[in-house]
């Protein structure tokens, strides 16, 4: 079967700065693909290039078939794109804004009014439609703005953090939406950096990190990859470097991240580990004041490949 | 079709917005007044003792009767005054303004007249003005008076038989010229007109609105500039821009679209400013309907696509506004919206002529001041749109390689 989405060795620098450095993944027809990655991990400047606002430096990336660089007209045709920040005009209605963008899609007449209506219907919005964008909340314009990359019914959908900083019903919605969305045979790009979002969604993830793609796979293979490690999530009453550092020298310890006086450590036997933890830090005159044992996910992938946490 | 969509959507964006109709309606109106009373009040200060036309007299035909019939038949006249000059200094005081133009009568004008003969006197003026002009018609009548005097003269000298004497003559000649001096026939001697020089004097003919008209609306009309740049900016703070490049819209359909909407917006500002001055001012704009038309959808295309330039040049409204203040300054002072360009002289002049406010303003005073029709439109319509097509080629380069 051919790729929905298809990414060979993209690249994107500005300036000095390499922002995406050859990235290369696939998204099957109808999966959900989740592309996973901390802040400036390059997750949005891949996407910027996917749906044509920015020119590669290097490589090429095709949505369904059609090259972004060789026939972009062609590759948007079929692309819906729901943008980090919202997109969309603040001083018209919902129900304006779609039908704007429903045009700009090639819509017209009765086949623009039903799929506008059906669109509100899929974002909960239909009662709100007449109200202007600008008196929404966070999560409704977030509702609006994956409503208006619907509309022209697209093979293949990309959404770069649809749900940052909204209320959890929103986000609720949202999620449902991508489910529902991918259960009718859209083919979805998933940007995100909660992994418990990415871990619910997806058939495959693409883990990103400062410009590369480092990890993929579906979701348990990822969490294979840290083999048998577990993760201790422990605070300290002090910022002992002396403890760290002891830690770190302890035998069975892998990975160790500190942040704020919360450490995550990465064992391969916690039963065996932990009573060392516990007694180098007495040594040191330390005392651990919490500690939490987490099965692997893929936060702990995220660590055992780049020894910092997801969210820093 | 799309593209009619996208200048749709803007234009209802603009419409909504009660501020922007304001300044696009209320200030040049305002402003339109403000600057025609300031044209007024100068032109007051010298031409109110005396509203006649300057006319410069140079006589090459000391002692002729005809010349001097002539001389007195002017001096007579309610629209003109005679000031009589060396033929030297004849030409630096048209070009001075000190007189409108001068008439140059050759020697052995009244010998040759007498003789049947169609002289030729000379006028120096500038017909494209409005001065120029009331003085040729001025001149054609008295001219064609006098000679049609002198022809009767001969005529009735010639019934007697014999060849007439000249004292005869002259005196048949004064009591047909009397006789003729009210009438009103056809032309019998060509004036040859004979531009050398512009004149300054009063440019704007009477009405100082024919300048201050235009020339609002021209200023107004690139003022545009600050809403039209504002578009792509506010597209792009809004993130719409972003959306819009990943529909399959070309980059020059975008700029096509924003570009139709503010052509619009700036056309219905012109329209209003025509009519108005054309209303209340005065300021005859109807007398090439079509002329007008043309002039000032060419004009609106020329700042709708300059105004894409500016905004896919810039980074934030503040830099819009500097860019278009500037290009306002260039455009309107060199191009002649403020003072008529016939003011400066050389280089200066050579490219504000070359400037599409110039080509506006030229399009305008063709049928404002000089009393042209539609086809002294064309050539400043067909400037104004290769510098329309040039900006918009701009604007789109420009687009492509802008930075999302
Ligand atoms: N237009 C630009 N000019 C210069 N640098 C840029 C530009 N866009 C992005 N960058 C840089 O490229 C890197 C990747 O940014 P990008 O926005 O793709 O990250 P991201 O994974 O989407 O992060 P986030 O989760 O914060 O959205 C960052 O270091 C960012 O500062
Ligand atoms: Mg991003």
């Amino acid at each position: 079967m051919p790729f929905a989405i298809e990414v060979k060795n993209l690249k994107k620098s500005f300036g000095d700065l390499q922002a995406v450095q050859d990235a290369s993944f696939n998204a099957e027809a109808g999966e959900v693909l989740s592309l996973l990655g901390p802040n400036g991990a390059g997750k949005s400047t891949t996407i910027s290039m996917l749906s044509g606002l920015l020119a590669p430096t290097g490589g090429d990336a095709s949505i369904m078939g059609h090259s972004i660089t060789k026939e972009p007209e062609a590759a948007k045709s079929s692309l819906g794109v729901v943008p980090q920040d919202i997109a969309l005009y603040p001083d018209l209605s919902a129900r304006e804004n779609l039908v704007f963008w429903g045009k700009m899609y090639g819509l017209r007449g009765a086949a623009l009014k039903q799929r506008v209506d059906e669109v509100l219907e899929i974002i909960g919005l239909t009662d709100r439609q007449k109200d202007h964008i600008g008196k929404f909340s966070g999560g409704m314009k977030r509702r609006v703005n994956i409503g208006a990359a619907l509309l022209h019914k697209p093979d293949v959908i990309i959404m770069d953090e649809p749900t940052v900083g909204i209320d959890p019903q929103s986000r609720r919605h949202i999620l449902d939406n991508v489910k529902a969305l991918n259960r009718q045979g859209m083919t979805v790009l998933y940007t995100t950096h909660y992994m418990e979002e990415a871990a619910e969604l997806s058939d495959h993830i693409a883990i990103m990190d400062r410009g590369k793609v480092i990890a993929y796979g579906a979701h348990d293979q990822l969490i294979k990859m840290v083999g048998e490690e577990t993760r201790i999530d422990l605070t300290l009453n002090t910022d002992g470097e002396k403890v760290l550092a002891a830690w770190k020298a302890t035998q069975g310890v892998s990975q160790i991240n500190s942040l704020d006086g919360k450490v995550t450590v990465l064992v391969d036997d916690s039963n065996r580990v932990l009573p060392h933890l516990f007694e180098e830090a007495s040594k040191a005159g330390a005392r651990i004041t919490s500690v939490e044992i987490q099965e692997p996910n893929l936060e702990t992938v995220f660590l055992h490949l780049t020894g910092r946490a997801l969210r820093d | 079709m799309r593209i009619i969509d996208l200048t749709l959507k803007d234009l209802s964006q603009i419409f909504r917005d009660k501020r922007s109709l304001l300044f696009l309606v209320a200030m040049p109106i305002i402003f339109t007044l403000f600057m025609g009373f300031a044209y007024k009040s100068g032109k007051d200060e010298d031409a109110v003792q005396d509203n006649r036309i300057p006319l410069g007299w140079v006589n090459n035909d000391p002692g002729g009767v005809v010349s001097q019939e002539l001389f007195e038949m002017l001096s007579n006249s309610d629209s003109i005054r005679v000031v009589e000059l060396a033929a030297a200094a004849a030409n630096d005081s048209v070009r001075k303004g000190e007189v409108a133009g001068v008439l140059i009568a050759p020697a052995g004008y009244s010998e040759q007249a007498e003789a049947g003969d169609d002289p030729q006197l000379t006028l120096v003026t500038d017909t494209n003005s409005a001065q120029g002009q009331s003085i040729y018609q001025l001149l054609r009548t008295s001219v064609t008076k006098v000679m049609s005097a002198m022809e009767i003269a001969r005529l009735s000298a010639g019934m007697t038989g014999k060849p007439a004497d000249a004292s005869e003559l002259d005196a048949a000649f004064a009591s047909a010229s009397r006789a003729w001096a009210e009438a009103d026939s056809a032309s019998l001697v060509k004036v040859e007109l004979a531009v050398e020089e512009s004149f300054l004097g009063d440019w704007y003919g009477d009405n100082p609105y024919n300048q201050a008209s235009p020339g609002i609306l021209v200023q107004f009309a690139i003022m545009g500039l600050v809403s039209s740049g504002q578009i792509l900016v506010q597209e792009r703070k809004t993130r719409t821009l972003q959306r819009m490049m990943s529909t399959s819209m070309r980059s020059w359909e975008i700029i096509a679209g924003h570009t139709l909407a503010m052509f619009g917006v700036v056309f219905l500002q012109i329209a209003l400013l025509v009519v108005f001055g054309q209303l209340a001012l005065g300021v005859d704009y109807l007398r090439s309907p079509l002329g007008a038309l043309l002039v000032s959808v060419a004009l609106s295309l020329w700042v709708a696509a300059m105004g894409m330039l500016i905004g896919a040049m810039v980074k934030d409204d503040s830099q819009v506004i500097l860019f278009a203040l500037m290009a306002m300054f260039i455009f309107s002072a060199l191009g002649g919206t403020w003072f008529p360009l016939e003011v400066s002289s050389g280089a200066f002049a050579l490219i504000g002529k070359a400037m599409p406010s110039a080509w506006a303003m030229n399009g305008y005073q063709n049928i404002l001041i000089r009393g042209l029709g539609l086809e002294s439109a064309w050539l400043p319509t067909g400037m104004l749109l290769v510098y329309a097509l040039g900006f918009f080629v701009l604007a789109v380069w420009r687009f492509r390689k802008m930075d999302m």
